[in-house]
């Protein structure tokens, strides 16, 4: 009863929203839905991905709407002193749409895992951008820096942004070389889980700054074709996370309980890698959820903290 | 399956074999999946070199993989299977329903609901309260039994699987609720949820084996008068057994069965379906018959199913309850096909 | 189980003399009417009340085709849209539970709970994690529920008596399909496990509003036949041997109503994802409105609309900023009503 008045008024509507949008247009992005052009003038924007939210900060630019971070209710911690005033307008779950529309946003970053139904939707409230790189490549974070920079005119910046974390990296590794020697220096990224460990990917995020600041990141061979990480691994292969440094992610407080719990059973503590000591526990948030130049930031510094200290 | 059967032992219904040579059968098939069990693995550590270290010749690395994973974990699943198996033989008596199992009656949705909560109080599974689990599924198993007599569905096997499905789907809902407000547990518990006797310690085992042997010998307790009670309830009272209190006995000890066996490996289906219905098909319909056998079965097909998740994606392993569900869902077909639903005696 | 109401005697005689005018009781116009009022007023309280406040006036003006741009969006677009899927796969539940209750005479016997959610579920949440499929999730769930019905129709040998071999070889494949889409679930990186949240637990949020008319159009189209074919289904509550001695064909009968439901299901799902709980609770509170007499087919399709309706308003406003998924509140407020049909004493008036 309600379906063909409601049909012809959306189109009205979708018409004047994109219409009021797109005038003054001036950069077109390849995004995940093809072509989408925004002006680069947008002052009002909503980042529905915390790549994205990472990216602006870093660029001074301020962001009005954001998600919240995986096990938050806010946006992740290493990153919200920055954002005080952001409003949160969904998780990563499920975005509230409606909120993004009370923000009247000119542009909207979204997550390259954006669905089509939910692109429909947003790209009538406001351009939606949602990034479409090769995600096999650790360097994918700076490509979507840039890319969510040239939405808003701020290339610049973002390559100085992404500059300054090559630099620290640089001098990271400098030091690291200087401490550690040539063979002592393959590392793996895992996640504690109460089967076993999940060993991440070596092309994710945290594993190309690994590899930036002279580490040599590896999974072992336990992924075949690009899956993200393994399954939880069998304790009876507890000895290929024997590596010489191992970064484990846990997300909060009781994850940490849980790891310590875990240390002391028989198949873990018997690994040279916790006899020495060369276990270092991350935030999860940072390290394997975020992404973007503050993130990669913190992750360098992490990492410097841990090894230079032993 | 049970024609197939009926065909090598052409001349005996399946009631009237000698217990004892079936007995020692399907113990023999028992000892040989468990010794598999030991010196099949996922890992590097072969069958040879497995065997060396069984008879105390082995290496470091081997001794390692035999005494401190592979023992463990075969006797996790000796007992999860014999807890499941038993259970689902006890639960199927008491219904008079063969297709009563604690999956699909939603007892092991109960454990998983309160390990969830558990996991949102701060307990990581890890150290998982073994308590939380049992009284999960203590609560379950009551609720369906309660629900179930209320309606007088004992006399419809359909209708009382429904109820457990019933619950099952609200207490799946309502686990997922309490994991949106929690990431980390919604992290842990899809691990969880699959079930799985990998990696599990002697000490949780040690933990619920006290519970296990109390349910046992309320199982021992129950199975004279619960096959009186096959007969009807007037038989069970003329025998001067009392059948409400033999009724809770049984929930009782379906609860610390299924309850142990969800704690120490996450809901495993169909188990408790599959290994009475075996069992019966070897020795027939009596109780004590059944629940006999299905001591060295219930082990035997969980223990086969696990080598099998530890072999079908070397080097990490398939989750076994996925593989429970798969091998249960024909059988649960199988019982349903028979052209009139068969009524336990 | 065969209570000769004399309600259902006349019923029964009219469809024995094969009269072909639809019979029209004058109680269940009147209270469909009722129900009717409720459902609109219900969606006219959920298109002013939101995350953004629209003063009434402004909502009407927005319906209209007047007022400012966003807010014509908001009303016309966002929370029109999610309100028909609401309403149009409320019905579709609802219709469908009710239809396989009454062929199972069970009240618990739901689409839902018999496995076709969730292998509509395990498919869609394939698409989303990407088993090497391109089929969107809302494609993939349809291909699961058909796939699942025909499954349970191949193994189940047909409806069966009560269609019980039916609801058990589809509490089997459900199963299976559970446990595959946690398998799939622990595989994927924990963003992708998150896109693939609102498959899982069912949700209105950001669905493709192509669909919303289609959605409506077999919603309206099952209604009809529905309509049509009450009489032949409320033969459903008598013995097999009554139903032939009035000259119909049981199994034919059931078939139809199966297929029914399981269409209306099947549609609902690649809509909404899995809200099994409408499917038990809207077909509950139709037969108590119509005082358990009958078989409240257009009732219980209303009922289930209001119920989504007002489940998917308390999901959108209660936790605000943050949405809560509808099935997420069905599931809250149909769980103690589901526990409570559980354990309740029956009453000659239950199925």
């Amino acid at each position: 009863m309600f379906s063909f008045r409601s049909i012809a008024l959306s189109t009205l509507s979708t018409v004047s929203v994109l219409v009021s949008s797109s005038v003054f247009a001036d950069v077109t992005l390849q995004t995940k839905f093809g072509a989408v052009t925004v002006d680069d003038n947008a002052e009002r924007i909503v980042t529905l991905y915390e790549g994205a939210l990472d990216a602006l900060t870093a660029m001074d630019v301020e962001v009005l709407g954001s998600i919240s971070t995986r096990g938050g209710d806010g946006v992740a911690q290493y990153i919200s002193d920055q954002v005080p005033n952001i409003q949160i307008v969904g998780t990563t779950k499920e975005t509230n749409i409606e909120a993004v529309l009370g923000l009247r946003p000119d542009v909207i970053m979204a997550p390259y895992y954006l669905s089509e139904s939910q692109y429909k939707i947003l790209s009538k409230i406001a351009p939606t951008i949602a990034p479409n790189f090769d995600r096999s490549k650790s360097s994918v974070w700076e490509e979507e820096t840039l890319f969510f920079a040239k939405a808003i005119g701020k290339t610049a910046q973002a390559q100085r942004a992404i500059e300054d974390v090559h630099q620290l990296a640089e001098k990271t590794k400098s030091q690291l070389e200087s401490s550690i020697p040539a063979e002592k220096r393959e590392a793996m990224l895992a996640r504690w889980m109460p089967q076993g460990p999940i060993v991440m990917a070596d092309y994710l995020f945290a594993n190309g700054l690994l590899s930036s600041v002279g580490l040599e990141p590896t999974h072992k061979n336990l992924l075949r074709g690009k899956r993200p990480h393994s399954s939880p691994l069998s304790l009876e292969n507890l000895s290929v996370i024997d590596t010489d440094w191992l970064f484990l992610a846990t997300l909060n407080k009781d994850g940490v309980d849980a790891l310590e719990a875990a240390k002391s059973s028989p198949a873990f503590s018997r690994l040279n890698v916790i006899k020495q000591d060369h276990v270092t526990l991350v935030d999860g948030q940072t390290w394997t959820s975020a992404s973007g130049p503050i993130a990669a930031t913190e992750i360098i510094n992490n990492v410097a903290d841990a090894l230079l200290a032993k | 399956m049970q024609r197939f059967i009926n065909d090598i032992f052409r001349e005996q219904a399946p009631s009237q074999r000698a217990l004892l040579p079936c007995f020692i059968v399907c113990s023999g098939l028992f000892v040989l999946v468990t010794l598999s069990s030991m010196l099949i693995g996922a890992g590097e550590v072969g069958a040879t070199d497995a065997l060396s270290a069984l008879v105390g010749l082995g290496n470091d690395e081997a001794n390692f993989i035999l005494f401190e994973l592979r023992i463990p974990r075969t006797l996790t699943g000796i007992f999860v299977g014999i807890a499941l198996g038993l259970s689902g033989a006890l639960m199927q008596s008491l219904a008079r329903n063969p297709l009563a199992e604690p999956g699909l009656l939603g007892v092991s949705a109960g454990a998983s609901f309160s390990v969830a909560v558990a996991l949102i109080f701060g307990a990581s599974i890890a150290t998982l309260t073994i308590g939380m689990a049992q009284l999960g599924a203590l609560l379950g198993c009551l609720f369906v039994t309660a629900a179930a007599r209320m309606q007088g569905q004992f006399k419809d096997p359909v209708r009382l699987v429904l109820a457990g499905a019933a619950l099952s789907s609200l207490l799946t809902a309502l686990t997922s609720i309490l994991l949106m407000f929690d990431e980390r547990a919604a992290d842990e518990i899809r691990f969880w949820v699959t079930g799985s006797i990998a990696g599990r310690s002697m000490d949780n085992l040690l933990l619920v084996l006290p519970y296990g042997l109390v349910a046992l010998i309320i199982t021992l307790y129950v199975s004279k008068p619960l096959a009186s009670m096959a007969l009807g309830e007037k038989v069970a009272l003329g025998l001067g057994h009392n059948p409400k209190v033999i009724r809770y006995l049984v929930i009782l000890a379906v609860a610390l069965l299924v309850g142990s066996a969800t704690a120490v490996a996450g809901p495993i289906v169909f188990v408790g379906l599959v290994v009475p219905f075996a069992a019966r098909a070897i020795v027939g319909a009596d109780i004590r018959r059944t629940m006999i056998i299905c001591i060295p079965i219930g082990p035997s097909l969980l223990l086969f199913a696990d080598i099998f998740t530890r072999l079908i994606a070397r080097p990490s392993e398939m989750p076994l309850g996925v593989l429970t569900a798969i091998i249960g869902a024909p059988i649960l077909l199988m019982i349903v096909r028979a052209k009139r639903l068969p009524t336990l005696s | 189980m065969n209570h000769f109401f004399p309600h259902y005697q006349t019923t029964a005689w009219k469809i024995g003399s094969r009269q072909l005018n639809v019979v029209i009781e004058s109680d269940a116009v009147i209270r469909n009417l009722i129900l009717t009022v409720l459902l609109l007023g219900s969606g006219i309280l959920s298109l002013s009340i939101g995350t953004v406040y629209v003063s009434p006036d402004q909502v009407i003006k927005a319906l209209l085709g007047e007022g400012d741009s966003m807010t014509q969006f908001l009303i016309n677009d966002l929370r029109l849209n999610r309100i028909l899927a609401g309403i149009y796969t409320g019905a579709a539940f609802s219709l469908a539970g009710c239809l396989m209750q009454n062929v199972a005479r069970n009240r618990l016997a739901t689409p839902g709970i018999i496995g076709i959610d969730n292998a509509a579920m395990a498919f869609a949440v394939a698409s989303v994690v990407g088993i090497g499929i391109s089929l969107s999730p809302s494609h993939m769930a349809l291909v699961g529920a058909a796939t699942a019905t025909a499954l349970a129709f191949a193994i189940g040998g047909g409806s069966g008596t009560r269609g019980y071999r039916f609801i058990v070889a589809g509490l089997g494949i459900g199963a299976v399909s559970g446990a595959v889409s946690q398998l799939l679930l622990s595989q994927v990186h924990i963003d992708v496990a998150n896109a693939a949240y609102p498959w899982t637990v069912g949700s209105l949020s950001g669905r493709d509003e192509e669909q919303v008319p289609w959605m409506g159009f077999i919603t309206l189209l099952a209604v009809i036949a529905c309509i049509i074919l009450t009489r032949y289904f409320r033969l459903l509550s008598f013995a097999d041997s009554v139903i032939i001695t009035l000259g119909q064909k049981p199994n034919q009968i059931r078939f139809l109503a199966v297929v029914i439901s399981v269409t209306l299901t099947g549609f609902a799902v690649a809509m909404s994802g899995p809200i099994g709980l409408i499917a038990l609770v809207g077909p509950e509170m139709a037969r108590t409105f119509a005082k358990h007499k009958g078989l409240p087919l257009v009732s219980s399709a209303i009922c289930g609309a209001i119920l989504m309706v007002l489940a998917d308003l308390v999901g959108r406003t209660i936790l605000s900023p943050i949405e809560l998924p509808v099935g997420i509140v069905t599931a809250v407020v149909g769980g103690p009503y589901l526990i409570w049909i559980l354990i309740r004493k029956p009453k000659q008036s239950s199925l």
